[in-house]
This record gives structure tokens, C-alpha cells and sequence, in this order.
């Protein structure tokens, strides 16, 4: 009788629950539907954790195999040319020079992006308990406290460097973390912010300058930091208060007022992810990175600041290493309509077609054209979907309000 | 003397669940399994309990009545037989939606008895009737222009009159709807109530409470109203709702986030501000994947004397203190072992069954179901709880129900279940307790068994 508790196994499962629920008599129960959508929030969570994680430790083992000169204080995310000063800065380590670079692109592409998404998921958090966020939580320099603090006081704006000298990898979104190498206000970025993810998150200020946009300003912390995966409370505080719910983040939604009978139309950000880092979503590339927080709905999010820098319509995500390891390049595709359902696919694939017709462009994408051949052969349609349904969490509920 | 003596004992629970032995009385359903239409959805005794009406997933409404003996020289109390069947309610179809709706009965309430007839309340997702239950045990006869079987006759071959008289004929019970009270919920009803009042009643469903009055159709007061501006902001639903059984100015619903909340009508129109909130803070030991499923309530009843409550959620029955919020005043584990098997439970569906509780006569035990066709009994008094089965292998009757024991890890005892043996498509979701006497009917998926305590 037992089963996987595993974050993925557990997100097809609620899917398919979600997509059943709509051919059932009755019509859609939204108790049911509310509940299996919290299970696929937390699973999500747990998601993130891991791989951001499992992503640390593996830049960890590669920093310790590292000659110590190259540990730097800055983030150095990139050009081989980068002046070797910080480089130890944390779980986000993201290695000191070329030589770390080249040998684990694809994990520190991967550890960035899955902590861009936390910190964004942090800020839809606090966008949710409406915290007012002081404007840069200087609590503190880099002090011990971060040191102990657990992890997510060390997560660094390493997301935030923003490649100083053209970083080999186009449009990685890095946005300036230290005073340094970069014009930024000081205190947000240095900012010690306690474990709770809660406050680290109204750490960073919503109205802060576009450049440090979704930033948890978390510390220039020494570098002997402990492992996010060594402070289990962490990934256990990140479970979403229930009131949290409510996370959403797709391009368009239709939504059926069963009330009023009034069909609306929402536009979102679009929440990126690594398994979507083709530039799908139609709000990418537009102008200057946003705030990171917006509001609930019809905002655009801006999510990669350096997205900007790429074409609409680049469907090639495979320039930018975006794939979570030993996965297959997302392909995006054009967004599948009831009538596209091919029968012959899986059936993981049939019902996600169904849903993305259901659910709107939350998730387009999720049926691929064709995979990349890459290293691995192309994984089951529900894993992709999995994926997707990480980062678009919120077009569940309007699935439901649409029925 | 005797008399007096034996139904005082029996009135106050000597001794409760567990000193109680339980017998097999009856059991009613189809032998052969699985008749989708035939699966019990509502159970529930009027407030004599000498009428246990049924509700299933077809729109059928089954009243058994009990048979009056004399309790003098009774070795057991009456049996319950078919007194009256009908078709509550019919699949129908919304075709501005395009949603089929479920004809099944999701709860029955009697009203208490007026007159000569009885009347229920029997609600599905949509529409609430009333039904006026009657007797017809005399018809008249003697017609000078009809003849006896129907037919008129010619008036000019009458050349006599006599005076119609009624005369006995067999008992008839016939089942007439005398108010439809439609159109009113938008999401599926869940619970309805009636006021001690007996002139209102309530109906809850997702996101909102009504009131309505028994004589009125064509209107109904919204007097909850939970769904939020922005549907992508709701986080909780109504799961439960029940009137106060002595102030009719209180009301209570539960909702899916395992909160309770007290309202009192005469504060203000729309009761969206609670008098009282009930919530016990979660244990952070016990999080996980599915917290939040198995926190939300499935049932709240009101204790017979007013002052307590009772909640169950996924795992546990609570009984709650109207005078203290923030926690409840016992706490009953169900069926702990489960705790371990939520994710199975979560992939098999078993996780989202809303398991209904409720109260002894005295409020001294209260009784809730779990899997394998088992239900538990807890006595509040000492404390000790049971485990009963709900099987045809006991149904010789006055034959005494063994208790069960579940065994959920190590070593596995002779006579004990392990977790993994429980077959978690017997369940038993529906019991009523009789309000004076220690008979409880339980349902289990197609049948429903009765079960009273030994009386020697």
C-alpha cells in the first residue's frame, strides 16, 4: 500500500485528480478540487526545496574541490575575465571563475533559476499576507547571525549579479547583489534577513529599483555557511500558510463566474521556470525588469531580467543550458485546443491537452512538439507536465471557478 | 417497577460504549454487492426514533418504522420494517451550465411531529423538499354516483341514497412534496438545519448559508457569505452547518480549513462575522503533503443540551465547548495508524470521505465511522472506546458484536487486523444514534444494519 511521497509523482497525481474531476456527474466539487490544489502547492514546495538543495550541494562539492583563490566574496557569476574576489559567499556559491563555470553550467544555470523562483515565490508570499515590506531590512551586515541562520538568509542575491562583462550565457538574469560591481542601494542587498522565509522575503522591497528586482536580499554571509539541506526547518517553514494560497501566475486565464455568469478574462505574470526557459510566455521581453512583487492579478511579473535580452519568439532554449539535469529541452509549442488532442498519446499527454484547454495558456507548453533530442531520451509527458505545474500553480483555481 | 428501572438504565448509558454490549438486530440492503443507485447517503432517526428514514445515491428515500411492542415482556425492542418509499429526487440537467446534477440525498431532516403526519426535509446538491409522510388506513365507501371501482354511474338509475361511510383498508403511506425550495445555491449544498424554531431551517453549500422559511419557496435569506471578490483568492470552502438545537438566534459552520465558527443571527443581517471562532492551532510536528485535507471538517453536531459540539475531521472526533475557542475539550483518535498511509489514502480517494459523527440521547458517547466496515464509539465518560464491526458473518440476532482491534505496526496479535488488510472500499460513513434509546443504525456502502444493546 505505500507509495512514492515524492513532490513529482505527487503533482501527476493531483492533475490527473483535477482533469477527472471535470467529466465527473455532478459537475466539479470545489472542495475537492481545493484541496487536491493544496496538495500540489505543497508538493511544489517540496519540489523547489529539493532541487535547490540538491543543486547547492553539488556546487558545494564542486567549490571544495575549488584551489582556494578562487574563492571570491563577489558573486561572480560568469565571464571568465571576472576579478576573483568572492566567491564564497554562500549556498549559491556560484563558483569563481571559468574553470567552475565550464565544468557545471547547466547546475548553477539550474541553481539560479530554482532560486529566482523561490524568491519569487517568497514575494508572492508576502504580496499575500500584504506585509508591508520595509524598505531594505538592514538588519544587519553580513553578520554571524546569517551564519546560522539557515539557509535562506544565504541565498544569495546570487541571483542578482548581473554579468558584468557579458557572461557567456545569454540573458542570465543577474542582477547587481553587492555594492560593489554594481549600483544598487546597499542596504537591500546586504540585508540580513532572519530564517523565517516570510520576513526574508519582506526583505526585499517591493518598490525596490528594477535591478535588484526579485531579490530576497539575504546576507553577504561568511562563507562557511551550512547547507540549505542542512537546515531542514527551512524547507519545512516553507510550506505555505494556507492563506497563501492563492499563488498564480499564468499569461491569460478565462474564468467563468458561475455566480454572475460573467466571463473574464485575467492576464498574470508568467511565472518562468526551468523547465520553461524559452521565452513562450508573451510577457517576457518586454521592457525593463518590473518590480518583483505585483499584484494578484493582471500584472505582468517580470521574472528574468535578463530575458529582455532575448527574442520573443526564441523557441531555442538550449543556448541557455536551461534544463533541469538530465532533462530535455522544453520545446515550447503552440498552445493545444481541445480539437488537437491526438488520442494516440499517452495518456498523460491526452489529459494534459485537456487541461491546457481547460486551464488557458497557464499551460501552454506543456504538451511538446517534440523534445530535443539530448542526452536522455524525452521524458514522459508527465513529468513535463509536472514541471509546469510547478511554476503556474494558480490556474487551478480558476479551472475550478471555470466549471 | 421493572419497567421503570430497565429504561432509566437504558436512557443514561450504564455505563456507556464500552460497558454496553451491542447486538445485531437487522440488517437491510441487497445481499450482492455494488448497485451504484443503492449506496446509502444520508441516515437519520425523527426525533421519537420510531421512524429511521435513508437517502441514497439513486434520489430514493426509504422510512423504517418500528414496530410498537410491549416493552413489558420484551426480550429486544421492535424491529424497524419498510414503512414508506419514494423518489426523492430525479437526475436533472442545467443546461445553462452544462452540469448534470446528482439526484443522490446528501442529508434528511425530520421535523418535529405536528399532527397525524410526518415531515421531512431531504436535500441533493441543488433543491430542498419537504415531504408530508401520511397514513391512509381507511377509505371511504358507499358513493351513490360512483361505483366501487371508480366508474360514475348514470344518475337516473339511482333509486336510493345512502350516506358514504369510511371503512378500513389496508395501511397505505403515501409521500407527497409540499414545498420545493430550488435556485438558491450556486455550489453544492452540503448540510441543512432546521431552527428550533421549527418555522425556519437553513441549507449550506460551498460558499454560502441561506435561510428559509418552511412555508416560503420563492425566497430565502443569504445569511453567509464566503466566497471571496476574486476567486483565485479562495482558500477555504463551508463544510457543515447546523442551527443551534435551543437558541434559535445560533447557528455554526465548519469549514474546510478545520475552523468552526458561532454565529449569532440577531447581530447583524449577514453573518459574515463570527461571534466565536473554534480552531485548535496544528501541530508543526505534524505537517506534511496533506495537512491540509485531513484537517478540514466533515461533520459538526450540536450535543443535545446545547452546550458542547462535536467536529470530525479526517482522523479524529473533537468535542468542543461553546464558551472556549481555542481548543477543543476532548480529542478522540479515529484511526491514528492511517496517519502513516495518507499518501495511498490520497492516491485511492479515500482521503477526501467525509466521515459524519454523532451523540448518544445523554451525550455521553458519541459514535463515528472508519474502513473494513468498522465504527468506533467513544465514551466520554470513562474514557474507554470500541471498535465494532458492521458485518453479515454476526447476524444471528441479539448475537453480541465483538470488539476489533486494529494493529498497526509490530507484531500482530490473534483476532487483530493489520493496517494493511483493511479494506478501505467498506466504509462507513453515515450513523444515527436513536435520541432516547441505545439503537444505532449504521450504514455501510449498500446495506444498513441496526444494532441495539443487550436487554436481558
Amino acid at each position: 500500500m505505500e507509495c512514492a511521497l515524492d513532490a513529482q509523482s505527487l503533482i501527476s497525481i493531483s492533475l490527473r485528480k483535477i482533469h477527472s474531476s471535470r467529466t465527473q456527474r455532478g459537475g466539479i466539487k470545489l472542495h475537492k478540487n481545493l484541496l487536491v490544489s493544496y496538495v500540489l502547492r505543497n508538493a511544489r514546495q517540496l519540489y523547489l526545496s529539493e532541487r535547490y538543495a540538491e543543486l547547492y550541494r553539488r556546487q558545494q562539492q564542486q567549490q571544495q574541490q575549488q584551489p582556494p583563490h578562487h574563492q571570491h566574496q563577489h558573486l561572480a557569476y560568469a565571464a571568465p575575465g571576472m576579478p576573483a574576489s568572492a566567491a564564497d559567499f554562500g549556498p549559491l556559491q556560484l563558483g569563481g571563475g571559468g574553470d567552475a563555470e565550464a565544468r557545471e553550467p547547466v547546475a548553477r544555470h539550474q541553481l539560479h533559476q530554482l532560486h529566482q523562483l523561490h524568491q519569487l515565490h517568497l514575494q508572492q508570499q508576502l504580496h499575500q499576507h500584504q506585509h508591508p515590506a520595509p524598505r531594505g531590512c538592514a538588519a544587519a551586515a553580513a553578520g554571524a547571525p546569517a551564519g546560522g541562520a539557515g539557509a535562506l538568509s544565504e541565498l544569495p542575491g546570487c541571483a542578482a549579479l548581473q554579468p558584468p562583462h557579458g557572461a557567456p550565457h545569454r540573458g542570465q538574469p543577474l542582477e547587481p547583489l553587492q555594492p560593489g560591481p554594481a549600483p544598487l542601494p546597499p542596504p537591500a542587498p546586504a540585508a540580513l534577513c532572519p530564517r523565517d522565509p516570510r520576513a526574508s522575503a519582506a526583505c526585499s522591497a517591493p518598490s525596490a529599483p528594477p535591478g535588484a528586482a526579485p531579490q530576497a536580499a539575504t546576507a553577504a554571509s561568511p562563507p562557511a555557511s551550512p547547507a540549505p539541506a542542512s537546515s531542514p526547518g527551512f524547507y519545512r517553514g516553507a510550506y505555505p500558510a494556507p492563506s497563501d494560497f492563492g499563488v498564480h501566475c499564468s499569461s491569460q486565464t478565462t474564468v467563468l463566474d458561475l455566480d454572475t455568469h460573467v466571463v473574464t478574462t485575467v492576464e498574470n505574470g508568467y511565472l518562468h521556470q526551468d523547465c520553461c526557459a524559452s521565452a513562450h510566455c508573451p510577457c517576457c521581453g518586454q521592457g525593463a525588469p518590473g518590480p518583483g512583487l505585483a499584484s494578484a492579478a493582471g500584472c505582468k511579473r517580470k521574472y528574468y531580467p535578463g530575458q529582455e535580452e532575448e527574442d520573443d519568439d526564441d523557441e531555442d532554449a538550449g543556448d541557455l543550458g536551461a534544463e533541469p539535469p538530465g532533462g530535455v529541452p522544453f520545446a515550447p509549442c503552440k498552445r493545444a485546443r481541445f480539437e488537437d488532442f491526438c488520442p494516440d498519446s499517452s495518456p498523460d499527454a491526452s489529459n494534459i491537452s485537456n487541461l491546457i484547454s481547460i486551464f488557458g495558456s497557464g499551460f501552454s507548453g506543456l504538451v511538446s512538439r517534440q523534445p530535443d533530442s539530448s542526452e536522455q531520451p524525452p521524458p514522459l509527458n508527465g513529468q513535463l507536465c509536472a514541471k509546469q505545474a510547478l511554476a503556474s500553480l494558480g490556474a487551478w483555481t480558476r479551472a475550478i471557478v471555470a466549471f | 417497577m421493572f419497567l421503570k428501572f430497565s429504561l432509566r438504565s437504558v436512557f443514561y448509558g450504564a455505563g456507556g460504549g464500552n460497558d454496553i454490549q451491542w447486538c445485531f438486530s437487522q440488517v437491510k440492503g441487497a445481499v450482492d454487492d455494488d448497485v451504484a443507485e443503492d449506496i446509502i447517503s444520508t441516515v437519520e432517526f425523527n426525533h421519537s426514533g420510531e421512524l429511521l428514514a435513508t437517502g441514497d445515491k439513486g434520489g430514493r428515500v426509504v422510512i423504517f418504522q418500528q414496530e410498537q411492542e410491549n416493552k413489558i415482556q420484551s426480550h429486544s425492542r421492535g424491529e424497524y420494517n419498510v414503512y414508506s418509499t419514494f423518489q426523492s429526487h430525479e437526475p436533472e440537467f442545467d443546461y445553462l451550465k452544462s452540469l448534470e446534477i446528482e439526484e443522490k440525498i446528501n442529508k434528511i431532516r425530520w421535523l418535529p411531529q405536528k399532527n397525524a403526519a410526518q415531515f421531512l426535509l431531504s436535500t441533493n446538491d441543488k433543491t430542498i423538499k419537504l415531504w408530508k409522510i401520511s397514513e391512509r388506513d381507511k377509505r371511504p365507501e358507499g358513493y351513490n354516483l360512483k361505483e366501487e371501482d371508480g366508474r360514475y354511474r348514470d344518475p337516473t338509475t339511482v333509486t336510493t341514497l345512502r350516506v358514504p361511510v369510511f371503512r378500513p383498508m389496508d395501511l397505505m403511506v403515501e409521500a407527497s412534496p409540499r414545498r420545493i425550495f430550488a435556485n438558491a445555491h450556486t455550489y453544492h449544498i452540503n448540510s441543512i438545519s432546521i431552527n428550533s424554531d421549527y418555522e425556519t431551517y437553513l441549507s449550506a453549500d460551498d460558499l454560502r448559508i441561506n435561510l428559509w422559511h418552511l412555508e416560503i419557496t420563492d425566497r430565502s435569506f443569504n445569511i453567509v457569505d464566503i466566497k471571496p471578490a476574486n476567486m483565485e483568492e479562495l482558500t477555504e470552502v463551508i463544510t457543515a452547518a447546523e442551527f443551534h438545537p435551543n437558541s434559535c438566534n445560533t447557528f455554526v459552520y465548519s469549514s474546510s480549513k478545520g475552523t468552526i465558527r458561532l454565529c449569532d443571527m440577531r447581530a447583524s443581517a449577514l453573518c459574515d462575522r463570527h461571534s466565536k471562532l473554534f480552531e485548535e492551532p496544528e501541530d508543526p510536528s505534524n505537517r506534511s503533503f496533506f495537512s491540509e485535507i485531513i484537517s478540514s471538517i466533515s461533520d459538526v453536531k450540536f450535543s443535545h443540551s446545547g452546550r458542547y459540539m462535536m467536529t470530525r475531521d479526517y482522523l479524529s472526533v473533537k468535542i468542543w465547548d461553546l464558551n472556549m475557542e481555542n481548543r477543543p475539550v476532548e480529542t478522540y483518535q479515529v484511526h491514528e495508524y492511517l496517519r502513516s498511509k495518507l499518501c495511498s489514502l490520497y492516491e485511492n480517494d479515500c482521503i477526501f470521505d467525509k466521515f459524519e459523527c454523532c451523540w448518544n440521547g445523554s451525550d455521553s458517547v458519541v459514535m463515528t465511522g472508519s474502513y473494513n466496515n468498522f465504527f468506533r464509539m467513544f465514551d466520554r465518560n470513562t474514557k474507554r472506546d470500541i471498535t465494532l464491526e458492521a458485518s453479515r458473518e454476526n447476524n444471528k440476532p441479539r448475537t453480541v458484536l465483538k470488539p476489533r482491534k486494529v494493529c498497526a505496526s509490530g507484531k500482530r496479535k490473534k483476532d487483530e487486523i493489520s493496517v494493511d488488510s483493511l479494506d478501505f472500499n467498506k466504509k462507513i460513513l453515515h450513523t444515527a444514534w436513536h435520541p432516547k434509546e441505545n439503537i444505532i443504525a449504521v450504514a455501510t456502502t449498500n446495506n444498513l444494519y441496526i444494532f441495539q444493546d443487550k436487554v436481558n
